[in-house]
């Protein structure tokens, strides 16, 4: 039976002239007891339909038609003082950053327990009580404590613990979650999850996931439906939608994942073009654009959906029939790499920074590596492990407190600074919003400019020709010189930072979570280009990540760091799929997998919150988390090993044949 | 927390002393001379110079000022020779009638600055939005004496509801048994600083009702009054602690043209007339004081900042 049923359900934002149509006609629904999950890019209007559910749509938002039965009874046609009762009692709802969904002055408790106070006039000993009793069902450490704890003492999967105890304190029947693990980390991520889903189960609820991730909605939803622009183009369950995909976008968007690239030299499929704009009128099919099996037909029809199966919805003109192969990749076969000179050799690298009386906090202790001419070196690990650090000193952003790095034979710390600056036209960085790191007062042509006269290669009109052919090599057109950076789109600001970074010819290029920002599909189209331009000019990348199959993808070998040292080094196939080092495991399945029939072990989890930097656990700083872990682990394990070399007392297995050369 | 407090005093101490040294000199560049305006346009070249030396004038400017320091340190600010009393005692009478003024303008103006910001904030690009905006800005740019004398001209004479003149008791306590002159002269000085807190209130009220959190509160099914405030005025208000202490002082410019214009016996008219009669030791008297009010009322709003805010706390105790 249908808890939640959206009928012709269109939202509008209104603009300063005209409107954004974010939803046409949207219908849904959403059975008791089961988990829908609501995929699509930005712009697809996925967060759009859950706003209007839940009426919080931002200013100028407006509801222009259709229903929203909710249990049989229109929320839109409700008083809104019974709206609001039914959205504080019966619905609850999961935020993307937990870190700014919390009020910052009010405590947890107080906050946790504000919809049984407003809404069943509890006294303020039981509000406390209860949000004790809910705080602690969320696996929340020390809840009494935490209780009167204020929002910026947690951690944010802390927090979004304490969002989701919130949501759940009014036993709601229905639970939206909008991007609830995104700003989180793999591991982080996991818990939360599982949490979700344990839940679901207890309270048995139906809950509304909606995310950009193929892989968080393979292992968790029941259902399936896909957005694309402000439409609902196919709604399955899981399992039929990632076995028998129809409609060409799904298909699309399945491809473009990293997983998905055959064999380690293929390309991935990116979709081209960007999604239309909303606030045009359109007709046809809105994604016959960028379709590769677009006809006239898509164009002028409007194309309604379709049944292809019981449970199975498709708008489609042209369905996928051929039977999708779509299985994770094997392990490919390690690039021949041992020819090439050793381009970049980072060799015990510490970096500190002072936290007044508290102490030090140890960033970077210790990491050595090598990066090799032509060569991609992923540094993979989550936040606050020192791998942007580590980028940051590597590019001579920051001076390191100890170590050496050293470029081409030379050591960078013995340079003067002239000589270093010389140096590092060598290294460039790329950036995760490269948007922030344009001054948006400048033109792209100065910003391509700029690092040219800084280092004072050519003349002018020698200048104008490299930028010129930067701009080419990246796949934009020249007119975009005269631009400014908010007239570009994500995928195209990437380009665009990726032609600063080469304007010098550097050798080394330091990409700091150069994709994370990136819709999947835009994403693949940069990842591509990365390639691309590797092959064709030589070039090294240093490519740090979150994403463990981004890195997989990109990477010849790959460095694993937890908590400012470097546990796992190796080639990346050997590491991904044979990992030697228990955090590394770990790390590999908290990543969830675009395969509904892949289900994650619980077995590997870990738990906890990772260790303050200032006072790092003696030895094995990943000891205090580790299933494995023996009082041995209290002394510092050596990175060792062939190719494949681990920082551990117990390694996982021993480096297999394949690694050795 | 008191290490911070230790630092934050010993940084105001340093400041304190700069102002002084910068108004000394700038006092004794002046044209004129203490001694002209004391002994009259008879005095000869001689008495000057007599008096010049009594009072340690002609030695030099350094030593003048290691002089005056040492005084200020066993807490002798000087003498007033027009006054004939000491600068102690013409200030600690005078002190606490501004002292109400500012007070009493400023409580007034922050109970009718609050409420206009939040329904600019709430209501904003909307009429009442666009109304409180302009008249806000008719009061920030009506100069203050053009603005108090139409509150004389409106309530003392058209309207004759009110005493055209401040209270002109001695004692502090005879001032506060006439508060119908405290209106006026009130009411004059909080109109400008209503206008600057609303306009604060305002924008610190639209950045948080931007917030994520205030997303989260609504999403509980809180009526919008409990949203604005339960979760967002405490949040909204902190730029004006900051703006509180960084304004005490300010208030004082006000005050002297308001005590000029209401003939009221404080601070601002003391300072008035001490610097048409080029009494120094008065008018560095009161600078002094004054600088010692802007920096205690800044390091007043940051403590007052952390006791409001969990996470400024935190800062404070870790540094």
């Amino acid at each position: 039976m249908s808890l939640l049923r959206l009928v012709d359900l269109s939202t509008d934002i209104a603009l300063r002239r005209g409107a954004v149509h974010a939803l046409d006609h949207v219908n849904l629904e959403v059975r008791q007891g089961e988990t829908l999950g609501v995929v699509g890019e930005s712009g697809s209007g996925k967060t759009m339909t859950v706003l209007s559910v839940m009426g919080l749509l931002p200013p100028g938002g407006r509801v222009v038609d259709g229903q929203i039965l909710f249990d049989g009874r229109d929320l839109l046609a409700m008083a809104p003082e019974e709206l609001r009762r039914v959205r504080g009692v019966e619905m609850g709802m999961v935020f993307q950053d937990p870190l700014t969904s919390l009020n910052p002055t009010m405590r947890i408790g107080a906050q946790v327990a504000e919809p049984l106070r407003v809404h069943q006039g509890v006294s303020k000993a039981e509000a406390r009580e209860r949000a004790v009793e809910i705080l602690r069902r969320v696996g929340m450490p020390r809840p009494d404590k935490i209780v009167d704890d204020y929002p910026h003492q947690l951690s944010g999967g802390m927090r979004q613990r304490a969002v989701i105890a919130m949501a759940l304190i009014r036993s709601p029947r229905l639970l939206i979650a909008d991007e609830p693990t995104t700003a989180l980390d793999v591991t982080t991520q996991r818990q939360i999850l599982e949490l979700i889903d344990d839940l679901r189960d207890e309270f048995k609820m139906a809950v509304i996931l909606v995310t950009h991730d193929l892989g968080v909605i393979a292992s968790r939803a029941d259902r399936v439906a896909v957005m694309y622009a402000g439409r609902v183009v196919e709604t399955a369950t899981t399992e039929e939608l990632f076995q028998a995909p129809r409609h060409r976008y799904t298909e699309a968007l399945m491809h473009a994942l990293p997983e998905s690239a055959q064999g380690r030299e293929g390309r991935l499929y990116s979709i081209p073009g960007l999604p239309p704009d909303l606030s045009q009128p359109l007709t046809g099919c809105r994604f016959a654009p960028r379709c590769r099996h677009v006809t006239d037909a898509c164009r002028a029809t409007d194309v309604p959906l379709v049944r292809a199966a019981d449970d199975h919805l498709y708008a489609c003109l042209h369905p996928v029939t051929e039977a999708v192969t779509f299985a994770p990749r094997g392990a490919g076969d390690p690039r021949p790499s041992g020819a090439s000179d050793t381009l970049l050799s980072v060799r015990e690298l510490v970096k500190e920074y002072d936290a007044g009386a508290k102490g030090r906090v140890s960033a970077v202790a210790g990491v050595s590596f090598e990066v090799r001419a032509g060569e991609t070196l992923g540094i993979v690990g989550e936040s606050g492990c020192g791998k942007s650090t580590v980028g940051r000193l590597v590019a001579g952003l920051e001076e390191p407190t100890g170590g050496q790095i050293v470029l081409d034979g030379t050591d960078i710390g013995r340079l003067d600074r002239r000589a270093r600056r010389r140096m590092h036209r060598e290294v460039q960085l790329m950036f995760q919003d490269s948007y922030a790191a344009m001054n948006p007062r400048m033109r792209i042509d100065g910003i391509l400019t700029e690092p040219l006269e800084i280092q004072q290669v050519g003349d002018p009109a020698a200048r104008r020709g490299r930028v010129t052919r930067l701009l080419d090599q990246v796949g934009l057109p020249t007119r975009a010189l005269e631009r400014y950076p908010h007239e570009f789109s994500g995928g195209q600001l990437q380009r665009i930072g990726l032609a600063r970074s080469l304007a010098l010819e550097p050798r080394l290029i330091v990409a700091d979570e150069p994709v994370s920002a990136l819709d999947v599909s835009i994403q693949a189209q940069v990842l591509n280009l990365m390639r691309d331009l590797q092959t064709e000019l030589g070039l090294s990348y240093v490519f740090i990540s979150h994403d463990l199959s981004v890195v997989d993808y990109m990477a010849d070998r790959i460095a694993v760091m937890y908590l400012g040292k470097l546990v796992e080094i190796g080639p990346a196939s050997q590491v991904v799929r044979a990992a030697r080092h228990p955090y590394t495991q770990a790390l590999i399945d908290a990543v969830p997998s675009p395969d509904p029939g892949h289900a994650p072990s619980r077995a590997t989890a870990i738990r906890g919150e990772l260790p303050s930097a200032i006072d790092p656990p003696t030895g094995c700083r990943f000891r205090t988390r580790c299933p494995l872990a023996q009082d041995v682990c209290a002394t510092e394990p050596p990175l060792q090993g062939g190719p494949h070399q681990v920082a551990c007392h117990f390694p996982l297995r021993p480096e297999s044949a394949a690694a050795r050369p | 927390m008191a290490r911070y407090l230790l630092t934050r005093l010993g940084q105001a101490l340093v400041i304190v002393i700069l102002v002084t040294l910068i108004t000394f000199v700038i006092l004794h560049f002046l044209p004129g001379g203490a001694a002209r305006a004391i002994l009259g346009k008879e005095a000869t070249l001689e008495q000057i110079a007599a008096f010049n030396h009594d009072m340690g004038y002609d030695r030099p400017l350094w030593e003048q000022y290691a002089l005056y320091l040492q005084r200020l340190v066993r807490g002798d600010l000087g003498y007033s020779f027009q006054l004939n009393q000491s600068v102690a005692e013409a200030i600690t009478q005078r002190l606490p009638k501004t002292m109400v003024l500012s007070l009493a303008s400023t409580a007034l103006a922050v109970v009718i600055a609050i409420p206009l910001g939040v329904v600019q904030a709430v209501r904003r690009n909307k009429w009442p939005d666009y109304t409180i905006n302009a008249l806000s800005l008719l009061a920030y740019a009506t100069p203050i004496f053009f603005l108090g004398l139409m509150m004389i001209i409106l309530f003392a004479q058209v309207w004759p509801v009110l005493p055209p003149e401040a209270p002109q008791g001695f004692t502090l306590g005879e001032v506060l048994a006439d508060p119908a002159g405290l209106v006026l002269p009130t009411v004059t000085l909080a109109v400008l600083t209503v206008a600057v807190y609303s306009r604060y209130v305002r924008s610190s009220m639209v950045d948080n009702l931007n917030e994520n959190y205030v997303r989260t509160a609504r999403s509980k099914g809180l009526s919008e009054g409990r949203v604005i405030v339960g979760h967002t005025l405490r949040n909204g208000l902190f730029p004006v602690i900051t703006l509180l202490g960084m304004y005490l002082p300010a208030l004082f410019s006000g005050a002297l043209v308001v005590e000029r214009l209401f003939n009221y016996p404080g601070m601002g008219l003391l300072f008035w007339q001490s610097a048409l009669k080029r009494d120094y030791p008065i008018l560095l008297g009161v600078t002094l004081l004054i600088s010692v009010a802007t920096v205690l009322g800044a390091l007043v709003a940051d403590v007052l900042y952390a006791a409001v805010d969990p996470r400024v706390r935190l800062k404070a105790s870790r540094s």
